[in-house]
């Protein structure tokens, strides 16, 4: 299999960046290599859908609003009522769900090629993601594991936080190279890496 | 000019200077002046002329509630005008100039406006725009002539038309509790709040926390006020759930708790670090807010209170206490409240000579006399200032007795001269967040002020903005409105026993013709303006307010509301609360455009590139945006004119083959058990009876019967089809479909995703088309047998996954290649290296417009939510077999109408191009205004045909066809005769694309 | 405005998209009543107080929302997912 053209082109320059003489306040990268599935389950299949889930990719999640788990490169996260993105590397994650979710549990859409994940992390992250996003960060408020669906500039946008200082943000593909533009701007002041 | 810096005292650094200018002259100061503070120590006393009569005027109060000295700060191309000097922080290398002033603030022609007074008096503009009733200048003409004189003389400052070059953000903030002002009040507040753990925000709008505490003369926990504040602040800073925001003003109360403030990051700093805003506009959601917002104190309306030198009380105190600045060298006060007396004392304290108190009351406490006493100041009870005598300020005032129960003024007037008034009338507590929040202010008749009412929100109101006006009751009530269960033990307060309920006396009025007495300074109102008011029948407050422009400058009134109320209720006999009072409006202070607009400009608003963006970039795509996207226009060769561009892309599909990126196409993914019933009740036309592997065009109405979106539905299995929209509607179309899912049909097992971003999609049009898929598809066939006309397939391309489907939007055989967003480049790539042999052509957006407009294919141009299905000759996609959304509807005797707007084609017959817009009438030559019967939604050259030709609405449209008629465009000047003809404009029967 | 989403939390009213009155009930879809279309379609009261309207959460879970809310004060009494009111117009 081929790897994916990044959308973010000539925008991507791996380095230090912004206000960054004293120390980087956040770290920029955007994970490829990995498989985005959601998961859908019907009104009354949420659970045998979760245990679906858990079978297929050893995450296993609660049946409450934005629950979710990481487990290195996978995780899973609820963003609506009966709605899941699965991420993982293992190539074979779209077929395993499949055959583990018949459209009598729940549907289930690709959506690889329709999202790009930025990982940002590092000690300035709240502050950073403050700028952007009118959700409220703090870890009491937003644990790790969770997931949030939210805008940003009226954009669709997931985030699920990976830890205390790490979180993915799932935009749209044909947002992506704006976005991480808008990201960078954001980051100037505390300094950033992207790796 | 001599300095007026006194020897000592002060909270600023004395022993670094600051350098800056004010109307090209350097001046200086140090760290922790303000423009204001810098300029009276250098004796300058005249900071602006006035709004309307050009007066001079100096400092009236010393922060944001300051109505006359406003500045504009000058950097490079970029002025920023109207700003309160009293707030400005001086930093080396300010550029500042005064406004509204020809040529300079010392010689001011347009004083002659002065003269003019009896003609600017209220309601100038109401009257001026009526003009007379006949005559050359006859109604609004009149305006017209006076404005571009009035315009020049009357006004504030003038803004830039230079970009802003500035950095300004945006920061979301969540917190518990919220407390707005950091004096006594807030600070205890906060601590008591912080003390339950509570994650706490306090925003203070200068830049140290202290308020009241930092020019007070009172001594707390035994030591200065400001050290005790100042430590008090750092202590706090350094709680892990506090987060203490200086040089932030919250500006705006909205509802849920939700409040607005301005951070000025570096409007203090010479030197920006990489990356740091200039300002900072933060969006607080607070669990509970705690408004410390402290009072603003009035001044006393009299004859000559505009004159430079005439000063509030506490500001004559705080220019002194925390700047070391005095106002005058020997300063009397004039009051009608014991604050004052306080203000007296800390003067005196400062080393500034009290010489006289003028009190309106007959008769005051023990402690105040005490305090004339020590200061040896004489004390003038029931007397009033009538008059002021000035130069350039203040040289003397006139002092005559004064009967506070008449209010009449008697007696000799005797002269007292003094470079220095301090007024006191009383104090406003600062409740325009809670009014903003929508309540009702409610009158205090003790502090004869309007207090906060009960909150319709998670608010409280502390401190001396509840109407506390000491120290010590300020911080028991703080620490309780902090948290109920408080138990700060709180510091002692030595001051002086005074009580600054004012008595009721708000306006001086002799009786004979006396100096103007301004209520409004920032408006130029003065209180013959609100008697004229009166006379002219304006008496609602909210009348007087339009009519006189009353508290309507930027400082909404702070100081003026509470005395022209109080004059209009003296006028008509009511109580001031029955006067009423008008409701505070967001920004508390003056906000730049720019801290509102945040990020969202320029290069960094949010728009969506295709895939293959980059491709057409380096191979001469000019864009232009198509709502968020940025699509290719035209490939423009050297030389080409946009109309040689894309006619040549359009010659080329039709002759040979092209390529076309249709990534943008709104994609939906429609999936579950009831999909296709979902489908068959959205659609006009049947989609359960669609195979697997097919596709087809449908059209969807809204409930109305009125069309709303088309495009092309593949079913990709049974239970799972791909809906396409037209780029524009992706967003609603999903909406709708959602409704109807949520809202009306929630027993469907449907699910919805979009999936627009997950497919990168190349068109390829043309009679060779088919040949470039045989040169670069494996894995399927794309014959007529294996993929007829609306059949689906999948194969590779370069070893990359595609789906293909034939569809047409040209006319033209054509396919659309469908692969992963990731993939798109490769595959497009591929495609353009197949095509090679074919000669291939990308083309743009005008090219695809150019094609379907010679096919008479609609799109959002033509469903513009006025049509029906029989107006786009699209009756015959409404099935009859079902009901969907809009079939009820579509019957209505309205839309049958045969007068109705329809689709047709036009032709130019004079080879002249036809406008978009253009309007169709039967006059021969442009007439004005014409009797139009439809327009043109689009327009082109078209190669197929050899002529200009378009696509228009036209009442009777179908029985006009071979009649001829003139498109007409006034506004662009362009008029030509074109022949109507069908939308089918090429290829009617449509062999070329089932070919 | 703040809007507290049954799945997603209190959410800045700017993340949802109003859809209209939740107290109008659609037709038959077979009715050829075009008194009960036309109000269903056009008539809208516009009360003083309590109201329930459809919201959907667009910048967030995408469910639509009937919203309890007094048209005069904005305060929300009450939200509940579209979905849950088996006939989101009958009550």
């Amino acid at each position: 299999m081929v790897d994916l053209q990044s959308p973010l082109g000539v925008t991507f320059i791996p380095g230090d960046h912004g206000n960054a003489a004293g120390g980087v306040g956040i770290t920029l990268h955007e994970r490829t290599n990995i498989s985005l599935i959601q998961v859908t389950a019907w009104n009354n299949t949420i659970p045998t859908v979760l245990t679906a889930i858990g079978s297929a990719t050893g995450v296993i999640v609660q049946n409450k609003p934005g629950h979710g788990r990481v487990a290195g490169e996978k995780s899973v996260f609820g963003f609506a009522p009966g709605r899941f993105m699965v991420t993982g590397a293992t190539p074979d994650l779209e077929q395993r769900l499949r055959a583990a979710i018949s459209t009598d549990l729940g549907t289930i859409v690709a959506l690889t090629h329709g999202r790009t994940v930025i990982r940002i992390s590092g000690s300035r992250v709240e502050w950073v993601l403050a700028k952007l996003f009118a959700l409220d960060f703090s870890e009491h408020a937003f644990p790790v594991g969770t997931g949030r669906a939210t805008l940003h500039h009226d954009i669709h946008t997931l985030i699920q936080r990976i830890d205390e200082n790490s979180f993915d943000l799932y935009v749209f593909r044909s947002f992506a190279r704006s976005f991480w533009l808008t990201l960078g701007h954001a980051a100037e002041e505390v300094g950033y890496r992207v790796e | 000019m001599t300095s007026s810096r006194l020897p000592n005292g002060g909270q600023i650094e004395r022993a670094k200077s600051v350098g800056f200018t004010f109307d090209g002259r350097a001046y200086s100061g140090h760290p922790g002046d303000t423009l204001a503070s810098a300029l009276l120590a250098n004796g300058v006393t005249l900071f602006g002329r006035s709004f309307k009569y050009h007066r001079p005027r100096g400092l009236l109060a010393a922060g944001s509630d300051e109505p006359n000295a406003l500045v504009t700060i000058i950097s490079g191309d970029v002025r920023e005008p109207n700003v309160r000097a009293t707030e400005l922080e001086i930093f080396d290398g300010l550029a500042v100039q005064s406004q509204n002033r020809f040529p300079s603030l010392e010689h001011d022609l347009m004083a002659v406006n002065q003269l003019a007074g009896s003609l600017l008096s209220a309601g100038f503009y109401y009257k001026t725009f009526m003009g007379p009733a006949i005559g050359p200048l006859k109604s609004t003409r009149f305006w017209m002539f006076c404005e571009r004189f009035i315009r020049r003389a009357a006004g504030l400052g003038k803004a830039g038309i230079a970009a802003d070059p500035d950095r300004y953000e945006r920061m979301n903030a969540f917190c518990d509790v919220l407390v707005v002002g950091s004096g006594p009040a807030g600070l205890i507040a906060a601590e008591a709040a912080a003390a339950t753990g509570a994650r706490v925000i306090i925003a203070e709008e200068r830049p140290v926390a202290g308020g009241s505490l930092l020019a007070s003369g009172e001594i707390i926990d035994g030591r200065n006020p400001a050290v005790w504040a100042r430590e008090k602040a750092e202590a706090l800073a350094n709680l892990p759930n506090v987060r203490f925001l200086t040089r932030t003003s919250v500006w705006g109360y909205y509802d849920g708790n939700v409040l607005t403030a301005v951070q000025r990051v570096s409007d203090h700093k010479p030197n920006r670090t990489k990356g740091q805003p200039r300002q900072r506009h933060w969006v607080i959601r607070a669990g509970k807010t705690i408004l410390a917002t402290g009072a603003f104190e009035r001044p006393i309306v009299f004859p000559g209170n505009d004159c430079p030198g005439v000063m509030l009380a506490d500001a004559v105190r705080r220019f002194a206490v925390e700047y070391g600045v005095a106002a005058g060298k020997n300063v009397a006060f004039f009051t009608n409240n014991d604050s004052a007396y306080d203000a007296a004392r800390t003067l005196s304290l400062a080393g500034i000579a009290v010489t006289t108190i003028v009190d309106v009351r007959p008769d005051v406490s023990g402690a105040c006399r005490d305090i004339a006493n020590i200061l040896g100041a004489e004390l003038l009870l029931g007397s009033a200032v009538t008059g002021t005598h000035a130069g350039k300020s203040l040289s003397a005032i006139t002092v005559q007795h004064f009967n506070m129960t008449t209010g009449r003024i008697s007696g000799a007037p005797r002269e007292i001269k003094t470079d220095c008034l301090g007024v006191s009338g009383g104090w406003s507590p600062v409740i325009h967040l809670a009014s903003q929040a929508g309540g009702k202010p409610e009158w205090d008749e003790d502090l004869q002020a309007f207090l906060a009412p009960e909150p319709n929100q998670n608010w409280v109101v502390t401190g001396s903005a509840a109407g506390y006006m000491d120290t010590i009751s300020v911080l028991s009530d703080a620490a309780t409105k902090g948290s109920a269960k408080s138990r700060l033990v709180l510091p002692s307060v030595e001051a002086p026993m005074l009580d600054s309920s004012p008595a009721p006396v708000f306006e001086i009025e002799p009786a004979g013709k006396s100096q103007k007495a301004f209520v409004d300074f920032q408006h130029d109102v003065t209180a013959s303006d609100i008697r004229l008011a009166y006379r002219e029948g304006f008496h609602s407050v909210e009348h007087l307010k339009r009519y006189t422009t009353l508290g309507m400058a930027t400082d909404q009134g702070k100081t003026s509301n509470v005395p022209g109320l109080a004059i209009m209720a003296d006028i008509r006999g009511i109580s001031i609360p029955d006067a009423g009072t008008t409701r505070f409006r967001a920004p508390f202070t003056p906000v730049s455009m720019g801290a509102i607009a945040g990020e969202r400009y320029g290069d960094l608003r949010p728009h969506r590139l295709t895939p293959m963006h980059d491709w057409h970039i380096s191979n001469g795509a000019k864009t232009y945006e198509a709502g968020l996207w940025h699509r290719p226009m035209i490939y423009g060769s050297h030389g080409e004119t946009i109309e040689q561009a894309y006619t040549r892309e359009a010659r080329a599909v039709r002759e040979g083959v092209g390529i076309v990126d249709v990534s943008t196409l709104g994609k939906i993914d429609i999936q579950g058990p009831d999909a296709a019933e979902f489908l068959d009740r959205v659609y006009t036309n049947m989609f359960s009876t669609l195979p697997v592997g097919k596709a087809r065009y449908g059209l969807m109405l809204r409930e109305d019967g009125i069309v709303f979106d088309d495009g092309t539905t593949w079913r990709l299995g049974e239970t799972q089809f791909l809906m396409t929209t037209t780029t524009a509607n992706a967003g609603p179309v999903m909406q709708h479909l959602e409704y109807y899912l949520d809202c009306v049909w929630p027993e469907l097992r449907v699910h919805l995703t979009s999936v627009t971003d997950v497919w990168a999609g190349a068109a390829i049009s043309g009679p060779k088309s088919r040949s470039v898929l045989e040169t670069c598809v494996t894995g399927t066939k794309v014959d007529n047998t294996a993929l007829p006309f609306m059949g689906i397939v999948y194969g590779r391309i370069a070893d990359i996954p595609v789906m293909i489907c034939r569809l047409s939007f040209s006319g033209e055989l054509a396919y659309e290649v469908y692969s992963g967003a990731g993939h798109g480049t490769r595959i497009w790539e591929a495609l353009i290296a197949a095509g090679k042999q074919f000669d291939i052509v990308p083309y743009g957006l005008e090219a695809l417009g150019t094609l379907r407009i010679e096919k008479g294919h609609v799109t959002g141009a033509e469903i513009d939510g006025r049509t029906t299905a029989h107006d786009l000759h699209l009756g015959w996609m409404l099935s009859k077999k079902k009901t969907y959304i809009g079939s009820a509807m579509i019957n209505r005797p309205g839309l049958k109408d045969e007068h109705r707007l329809s689709l047709v084609g036009l032709i130019s017959l004079d080879n002249q191009s036809i406008n978009g817009g253009s309007h169709i009438v039967s006059d021969k030559t442009p007439r004005e205004p014409a009797d139009s019967f439809g327009h043109v939604t689009a327009a082109c050259y078209s190669p197929a045909l050899g002529k200009y030709i378009a696509l228009a609405l036209v009442k009777h449209g179908t029985s006009m066809i071979g009649k001829r008629a003139f498109a007409t465009d006034l506004l662009r000047d362009k008029h030509g005769a074109v022949e109507i003809v069908s939308h089918h404009m090429f290829d009617k029967d449509g062999s070329r694309m089932h070919g | 405005m703040i809007i507290k989403c049954p799945y997603c939390g209190p959410r800045d009213v700017i993340e949802f998209t109003y859809q209209g009155d939740a107290t109008r009930k659609r037709p038959d879809p077979s009715s050829t009543d075009q008194n009960l279309w036309n109000a269903y379609i056009y008539d809208r009261s516009n009360p003083a107080k309590s109201h329930r309207e459809f919201w959907l959460h667009t910048g967030g879970c995408r469910q639509h929302l009937v919203v309890t809310r007094d048209m005069s004060t904005h305060s929300i009494s009450s939200v509940g997912f579209a979905r849950d009111s088996k006939h989101a117009g009958d009550q």
